[in-house]
């Protein structure tokens, strides 16, 4: 009873203390609304989307995502995004958009492709970086790769390395090896054909070049002699054509033997055209780039055993490596703003964040990251220097964008030869610039 | 009744809980039907909001798109009216709102536009028909500036003449600048689609979070699952005929308003979703409110409901426990009803017992008395008659202690007395009194005491006494003629150095009792009826008595019994142990230090070396006649004690003729022992009876020490002869009474009718004119007790010496004590023994005459 009596009080007290303070109110300040907070600085960021698979996120997209929200919040900017995918093949790409764009001065940050860097630098399109606290822990080949007219000009989040996806039990079902010659990949081909996988190769309109740079420029990159080989061909001593036409002759082989669709291939996107199949277990081999292993929008998960190789070469497996960047408008309109948001998002810690979310390659060298199991043929050869870049600012033809487009000529029907003149056009017009 | 009252409650039951559920069942269709037309009214709400909101933003897109038109209107006029209108066009510059300007003059394909490029209208396609202002608007594309566009084409007229075509290009960032920061609060979405090609032209910025699906109309519904053909077909049909459209459907599991919104008569749509939260905050905020107020109302409901089910449970446990407390009441008043009723019955029984037990032996006086007065001059008969007179007042007497003592102690007024006392004493002198009875009945009386360790005790004598014989005479009664009757006094482990545990048992193989009778004997007023019993005359309150004492001494009494073989009476005692420090004197004094015990069995010896433990003598033992008379060759011994019944007269001899003649010889025997006579002739040998104790010993030590045997002599021949006494007596018989009886021991008496008369009477004798004084207590005017304070503080020679012996019938112990505090010397019971105040007379008188 006593207990009870006790407990009603308690509960009366409780009431008595919700009444007073529901009664007593703030004072309503004359003016209605809420004072308003000071604007915050604004940095506008162009850079490309995914379009996949929408319902997931893009990891590489995610990994960005976190940077610039580290960003954010370290500097009390807001970063607004802007976007531009390309519909169909028939619409503007996203570099030429970009291109558009970044010389008309729309925005302050650019996410862009190779050859756009080196397009963009040799315009003075873009702001010197080398300047930024971020650069200096960058490894000498990004530095190198990125570097136009003397000016560090974009700098990479991921060290993009692009290799071959293969099905490794298509492969050990066949009794193959995994070929490290193009003569090698050519006999599997022929192998899986023989078994009835008309089409080994699952290709898009994109990354076919990637097949033509290994042959190209193993001897480049990896005979020693690298600095002087790019001199003789920027002064029109060597020509590309020479060095391209062992690899388009080796994609013409391809198309000619039917190793490759080059209808579907001519309108399919990266990764979007070729997946299905590959991971139905139709067709045994795809390019796609280092991230896409760790994507399970892409390639991250596989009911068979996944390996990712290097592309055949006389020198064996090889990585391709094109390099992607961020880069600042020269006149943008926020542009120190921006500078500040590239020094934090390609700081250490957030190349940590990146690297260790989507498991790629940091362009810092003072960023290690494990890779998964299917990476490490790929991670082994980068790790031993061995490897061939897709994008070079120090060439004087533009690698990375050229090159695509005229493999797409040659899916398109041309000759091997015609593809060549296209070589020797740009090299000519490079020459006449300089 | 019992049935009915359960069926009332269930029913009860039932119809509350029925009540209770209707109550729930209206109140939550209440809460039901006022949260659907809350609901109702809300999506109601919402989709007023929304579009209010999208009317807005329509509005504002059209309003830009008017200006833009007729601004363009306005360019074209003043181009009309300059000479050169291309170099119009080539000098004006670009600015926030128009991204190009171009003009194809009339009759050309081509024209220039103010970045200095050639123009055509290839890659403008203005087939969907959107117009501003009647102005024609080309689909959406994206410009040479990376970012999505429209062109605005309007006529040049000169003088009613259509000089060419002035196209304006404009981008939708210029939109975006118009449009509000945030748009519900940036949990909605909103793209600005191109009708035509169904493109995503512009997510402008603070109108949500960016997500999958912004390509265009097909990737929109992908990314959002938007599947429904019919949903599909509605939205199809709107976009080709400029409707608005507005459905529900969840985004990633939220609930969601989708809508598109035709903007320039449909050209351009507002594509995108609201959370319907987002819309409904404050809604969400009142159901929350009302949930809340729900909440707390059913809980206050729940808690009035527990509070008085509290209440209920508390008030019923009281009424259960009060019924209980009643029952208990009503059960422990029908107990005493019966109790009553069976003491009432008891009582009657006695009485008509005792109107029995009293007037037999009051028949007899009276009857004997007729007879003494016929027969008077017979002095044989006078003898004979005055003897049974006696015998019939003394039974007659005993009952009446009997019923008084009962009545006592029932009242609870029963004090023991509390006094040292030597067991030895209590056991001879229950020895003395059922040993002859005993033999009268031709029984065999046996007493046997082990295990004691001490016998100087503290306790009332008196009443232990009267428990030994009240227990023995009963075993004397109830047992025929040539039965056995044992007494034992059993020494049991001592749980407090301080106390002895005491077992007695009475034991004998009488008649027994029944069980029935067992379990009421020890009540008062009954007593075993049946034709052996009849014989035994008794009050039948003997058992009560004792039992009543035993407690009253913290000690237990159990009764074990069979018919026909007999009964067991176990008393079991605590007693407090005396501290005998004197006791090492007494040996000491009379040289003894070494004592040897001959012959008696084992238990016996060990028994004696128990009682002899503590008074610093050595006990050596002999287990018979040779071995002691060995043992007094070589050592020696200031006594020794030697079991009669065990080694006979030759023993005694034998033992005598060695021991030195200083020594005595004491010889253990039974009460009655046979044969005794020629051992006692020689010289410093005597008898002790058994069982052995040391005040027994003692006793009889100081006897053979100090060589006493002429005193009882002398007392024996003690008279009143010669002697005054002054008597306060208010009764004239009994003082009548007491003249004679005195006179007849030759003695004279004075009567005082009253304490005072006594007093004065005392006041004015002469020192040594009486020798004692009587004193009756209850008296008028001056009681005994009074008067005997008065006469110890006179100032009087003798005042403080003469004995004053009270004569009371109230024959108590607290009586006697009450006495004895009264300054009075000693106590004597009335009706009178004469023999009693002989010796009491005789005690005072000796102890006045020692110095």
């Amino acid at each position: 009873m006593k207990n009870m009596r006790r407990w009603i009080s308690v509960c009366l007290a409780a009431l008595a203390a919700v009444l007073l303070a529901s009664c007593g109110g703030h004072e309503n300040p004359k003016n209605l609304l809420p004072v308003e907070q000071e604007k915050k600085q604004v940095v506008n960021l162009f850079s490309p989307m995914e379009k996949s698979d929408p319902n997931a996120e893009n990891v590489a997209r995610t990994a960005a995502d976190l940077t610039v929200a580290m960003a954010e919040e370290k500097l009390g900017v807001s970063v607004n995004y802007w976007t531009y995918t390309a519909e169909d093949y028939q619409d503007k790409t996203y570099d030429e958009v970009v291109l558009d764009r970044a010389r008309n001065n729309m925005d302050d940050l650019y996410l862009l492709n190779p050859d756009v860097i080196l397009t963009l630098g040799a315009e003075g399109k873009l702001m010197d970086l080398s300047g930024l606290d971020s650069a200096k822990n960058l490894r000498d080949i990004i530095s190198t790769a990125n570097t136009v007219d003397g000016k560090l000009v974009a700098i990479p989040q991921e060290v993009v390395a692009y290799g071959l996806f293969v099905n490794a039990d298509l492969f050990k079902k066949y009794d193959l090896s995994l070929p490290n010659t193009p003569e090698e990949f050519l006999e599997c081909c022929r192998v899986f054909q023989e078994n009835g996988i008309k089409t080994p190769i699952g290709a898009n309109r994109w990354w076919l070049e990637t097949f033509a740079f290994a042959i190209a420029y193993a001897d480049l990159y990896n005979g020693g002699n690298t600095k002087a080989e790019i001199a003789a061909l920027n002064s029109g001593e060597t020509r590309y054509s020479d060095y391209m036409r062992p690899g388009f002759s080796f994609l013409q082989t391809l198309i000619d033997k039917g190793y490759i669709d080059t209808e579907k291939a001519l309108v399919s996107e990266a990764i979007e055209g070729e997946r299905a199949d590959f991971l139905a277990g139709k067709t045994p081999i795809v390019m796609a780039y280092w991230g896409a292993a760790n994507t399970e929008t892409a390639y991250g998960k596989t009911d068979f055993e996944m390996q990712v190789i290097g592309f055949p070469s006389s020198r064996g497996q090889m990585p391709v490596m094109p390099m992607t960047g961020w880069a600042v408008g020269a006149q943008a309109a926020h542009a120190e703003d921006a500078m500040q948001v590239m020094d934090v998002i390609l700081s250490d810690e957030a190349l940590q964040l990146f690297s260790e979310t989507n498991r790629v390659i940091s362009p810092s060298k003072n960023v290690k990251v494990d890779c998964v199991p299917a990476l490490q043929p790929l991670n082994d050869r980068i790790e031993e220097g061995v490897y061939v870049l897709g994008s070079n600012a120090g060439m004087s033809v533009e690698q990375w964008g050229n090159t695509c487009l005229i493999v797409r000529r040659l899916l398109e029907g041309a000759s091997v030869d015609e593809c060549m003149a296209a070589f020797d056009e740009l090299q000519e017009a490079a020459l006449s610039r300089s | 009744m019992k049935g009915t009252g359960n069926k009332n409650g269930k029913q009860r039951g039932l119809f509350l809980l029925i009540s209770i559920i209707l109550i729930f069942c209206v109140f939550g269709t209440v809460i039901l039907s006022v949260s659907h037309k809350i609901s109702r009214e809300m999506s109601e709400s919402a989709i007023q909001n929304l579009s209010e909101s999208l009317d807005l933003i329509q509005s504002t897109i059209e309003a830009i798109l008017r200006s833009e038109a007729e601004f363009q209107d306005l360019i074209a006029q003043e181009i009309a009216r300059v000479d050169d209108p291309e170099e119009y066009i080539r000098v004006y510059q670009r600015n926030q709102t128009m991204s190009k300007m171009s003009l194809i003059l009339s009759g050309k394909t081509e024209g220039l536009s103010n970045t200095g490029e050639r123009f055509t209208e290839e890659g403008l396609d203005f087939s969907a028909g959107g117009t501003v202002i009647g102005m024609q608007v080309s689909q959406s594309y994206v410009n040479y500036m990376g970012t999505w566009s429209y062109t605005i084409k309007c006529p040049v007229e000169r003088d009613g003449q259509e000089i060419g075509t002035l196209y304006a290009e404009y981008i939708y960032d210029a939109i975006d600048r118009s449009l509000p920061e945030e748009f519900y609060n940036r949990q909605a979405l909103l793209y600005i689609m191109d009708a035509a090609s169904q493109r995503f032209v512009l997510k402008p910025k603070g109108m949500g979070q960016r997500t999958a699906g912004h390509l265009n109309l097909t990737d929109f519904y992908r990314a959002n699952s938007i599947q429904d053909p019919e949903i599909q077909a509605e939205v199809a049909d709107s976009l080709s005929t400029g409707r608005n459209v507005l459905f529900y459907h969840d985004i990633r599991g939220i609930n969601a308003l989708n809508y598109m919104w035709s903007v320039n008569n449909g050209t351009i749509y507002l594509v995108g979703y609201v959370p319907v939260e987002a819309i409904q905050q404050e809604g969400r905020t009142v159901n929350q409110n009302i949930a809340i107020v729900v909440f707390s109302m059913l809980v206050a409901f729940f808690l009035c409901i527990l509070l008085y089910y509290v209440n209920w449970r508390q008030q019923d446990k009281l009424r259960r426990e009060r019924e209980a407390e009643r029952k208990v009441h009503s059960q422990q008043l029908a107990a005493a009803l019966r109790a009553a009723q069976i003491a009432s019955e008891s009582k009657t029984t006695f009485l008509s017992n005792m109107s029995h037990d009293i007037r037999t032996p009051m028949n007899a006086v009276l009857g004997f008395t007729t007879l003494l007065a016929r027969d008077a001059e017979n002095p044989a008969k006078v003898r004979e008659y005055t003897r049974k007179i006696t015998a019939s007042g003394q039974h007659l007497l005993s009952l009446i202690n009997d019923i008084l003592d009962v009545s006592k102690i029932e009242s609870g007024k029963v004090a023991l007395n509390l006094e040292q006392f030597a067991l030895s004493d209590v056991v001879a002198s229950a020895d003395a009194i059922i040993q002859p009875m005993a033999k009268a009945k031709k029984q065999e009386f046996h007493l046997e005491v082990t295990g004691i360790r001490h016998e100087y005790l503290v306790g009332d004598e008196t009443r232990i006494n009267q428990i030994l014989i009240n227990l023995l005479s009963n075993a004397v009664k109830y047992t025929p003629e040539g039965g056995h009757i044992w007494l034992r006094l059993i020494g049991l482990k001592q749980r407090s150095s301080q106390y002895e545990h005491i077992r007695v048992e009475v034991e004998d193989d009488g008649y027994g009792m029944t069980p029935e009778y067992l379990e009421t004997i020890f009540d008062a007023f009954t007593r075993a009826e049946n034709s052996t019993t009849n014989k035994v005359q008794g009050t039948g309150l003997g058992m009560a008595i004792t039992k009543s004492i035993v407690e009253l001494m913290g000690g237990t009494i159990e009764v074990f019994s069979e018919v026909d073989k007999g009964s067991l009476f176990r008393v079991d005692l605590e007693l407090r142990v005396l501290e005998s420090a004197a006791d090492l004197q007494f040996w000491k004094q009379r040289d003894i230090s070494r004592i040897l015990a001959v012959g008696g069995g084992p238990e016996s010896r060990e028994n004696m070396l128990a009682l002899m433990r503590d008074t610093g003598v050595q006990l050596d033992t002999a287990s018979d006649a040779a071995e002691a008379l060995e043992r007094i060759d070589s050592e020696s011994f200031q006594l020794v004690l030697l079991d009669w019944e065990d080694c006979g007269l030759q023993a005694v001899k034998n033992l005598r003729e060695k021991l030195p003649k200083a020594v005595p010889l004491l010889l253990l025997s039974e009460f009655d022992a046979e044969g005794m006579e020629e051992a006692l002739q020689f010289s410093r040998t005597d008898a002790l009876t058994k069982p052995f104790f040391v005040s027994a010993l003692r006793t009889k030590i100081e006897e053979l020490w100090n060589e006493r045997e002429s005193k009882p002599e002398q007392e024996r021949d003690f008279a009143l002869r010669g002697m005054r006494f002054l008597a306060a007596e208010d009764n004239e018989i009994n003082a009548e009474i007491l003249t004679e009886l005195l006179e007849l021991e030759g003695a004279s008496c004075e009567i005082a009718a009253n304490g005072l008369l006594a007093v004065e009477r005392f006041q004015r004798s002469l020192p040594g004119e009486f020798d004692a004084i009587l004193m009756d207590v209850q008296m008028p005017v001056m009681n005994g007790h009074e008067a005997a304070r008065a006469i110890r503080a006179l100032d009087q020679e003798d005042a403080g010496r003469i004995p004053i012996i009270a004569m009371t019938a109230n024959a108590f112990a607290e009586d006697e004590k009450a006495a004895l505090a009264a300054g009075m010397d000693a106590h004597v019971p009335k009706p009178l023994n004469m023999e009693l105040l002989k010796k009491v007379i005789r005690q005072r008188i000796r102890r006045r005459e020692e110095p």
